[in-house]
């Protein structure tokens, strides 16, 4: 691998302004989707929308000037299956009893917070724990598969700009009403808060640098396995050489950066994911920390209720494990496989909805019980 | 009017789970309404959540009361009264 140091450098300056936007604007996209079942309202849930649609343009204007030829399916996108709508509400069940989801969990973790912890531990073992059953899952995905198309203008069969126009013209349209009537701005008492929709352009931008210089959008799952395999080798690695799940290095995609095609897997070495993935998850947690730092916020409270920190422990869990059965996360398909059309990603994205209803029924009913 | 607030509750919900302390503070207010509203009481609730800080500023600003956001340090204070008799304690 080649220039691997301008990458690492790269992908860590990603991390660290995303930490630093997510954590001033408190971009939690497992609030957004909790939000519209708690309240009947969700203010940030508005800014993810603008994130994707302007991620959307980004993308076909790099694609339509020559600077993003990525064709579905590939690694990082592959054919739509049941499995991903199954993954999908699983993922949305466990971001909203972790209280963030997987990139959520890295900038509250940075900020000190005890549960968040918790969550990024279960993370780990959750995505670890995948590797048991990954043979049975494969095989389940494939029986379930949706047909041959990877995208949606591949299935009707029509020019991908067009689409991306049409789609584009649709969401622009609530997005412009919701700008005239104020409801893209929230209310402010905070000093040095970030505005959701800022911090939505902001991370749409570096999502389409990251694709563009490192050959893929932001995420950071397959490297919470690879981190779980690191740390399952050193207590059992007779058990890990026997998990074919750790063992493959299936993922392939080109590194602009590298001039070469990488291959990656989710075992418990180094390569072309782990290259990208564990500077920008440093770079979140330790951006997110100069931030609270810098706001004079930085602390961990360890008293909290017990049922919040088991429920960031499950929640953590199922998230990990939904994550890899997705396959990915909630970051890589709404930021990345929606604004490429991506079936999977849409049908993961339909799954986070009554995941994530289940979830706050759970959270109101058996958590934050008084 | 100030002198009329007889007590102040701290309700302490720093580093807890979303969306815990918004529902706790619309909680305490909702049981605390009559001594709220008749000026006697005043809540404090203590958080270090950006986002919960604005989004009880703003509902229990909607219910009618005073509401006043100061930096403490590690974390927040958001008091709630009755209007204009919010006090420092």
């Amino acid at each position: 691998m080649d220039n691997q140091l301008i990458i690492i450098v790269i992908s860590a300056f990603f991390g660290l302004t995303s930490g630093i936007i997510m954590h001033r604007s408190d971009f939690c996209i497992a609030g957004m989707f909790r939000d519209l079942f708690l309240f009947r309202n969700s203010p940030l849930l508005r800014s993810l929308i603008l994130s994707i649609t302007f991620s959307m343009l980004l993308f076909e204007v790099a694609r339509l000037n020559g600077f993003l030829n990525h064709e579905l399916p590939s690694s990082l996108y592959g054919l739509p299956s049941l499995t991903n709508i199954f993954g999908g509400m699983l993922f949305g069940l466990g971001m909203v009893l972790a209280g963030g989801c997987v990139v959520g969990t890295l900038y509250k973790l940075g900020a000190g917070s005890f549960p968040s912890i918790c969550a990024f531990l279960g993370l780990l073992a959750g995505s670890a724990l995948y590797a048991e059953f990954h043979l049975t899952w494969k095989k389940l995905s494939l029986s379930t598969r949706l047909g041959d198309a990877a995208t949606l203008p591949q299935l009707f069969d029509l020019p991908r700009t067009l689409i991306v126009c049409v789609l584009l013209i649709f969401m622009g349209g609530f997005l412009v009403r919701w700008q005239t009537k104020g409801a893209l701005l929230l209310p402010n008492r905070v000093k040095g808060y970030l505005q959701p929709r800022t911090a939505a352009l902001l991370l749409a931008v570096i999502g389409s640098f990251s694709f563009i210089l490192l050959g893929m959008p932001l995420g950071i799952t397959t490297s919470y396995a690879k981190a779980g395999s690191f740390i399952e080798q050193l207590i059992i690695p007779g058990h890990v050489a026997s998990l074919g799940y750790f063992q493959g290095r299936g993922f392939q995609y080109f590194s602009p950066i590298s001039n070469q095609t990488l291959k990656a897997g989710a075992g418990p070495f180094w390569d072309g994911l782990a290259l990208v993935q564990f500077p920008l998850i440093l770079g979140i947690v330790f951006g997110s920390a100069v931030s609270a730092f810098n706001m004079g916020k930085l602390s961990c409270r360890m008293n909290i209720p017990f049922r919040q920190v088991f429920s960031a422990l499950i929640g953590g869990i199922i998230m990990g494990l939904a994550a890899r059965m997705s396959p990915a996360c909630n970051v890589w398909h709404l930021l990345g496989g929606i604004p490429l059309l991506s079936i999977q990603s849409l049908l993961f994205t339909f799954g986070l909805f009554p995941g994530a209803w289940f979830g706050t029924f759970l959270l109101t009913r058996y958590v934050l019980k008084s | 009017m100030t002198e009329q607030i007889e007590k102040s509750i701290d309700i302490d919900v720093c580093g807890q789970i979303c969306p815990s302390s918004l529902l706790t503070a619309l909680r305490e207010v909702n049981n605390h309404k009559k001594l709220l509203r008749s000026g006697q009481l005043q809540l404090n609730i203590l958080t270090d959540n950006h986002d919960s800080i604005n989004r009880i500023s703003e509902a229990t600003g909607n219910m009618g009361y005073s509401v006043k956001v100061k930096d403490r340090g590690n974390h927040y204070e958001i008091s709630i009264a009755k209007t204009s008799v919010v006090k420092n304690f």
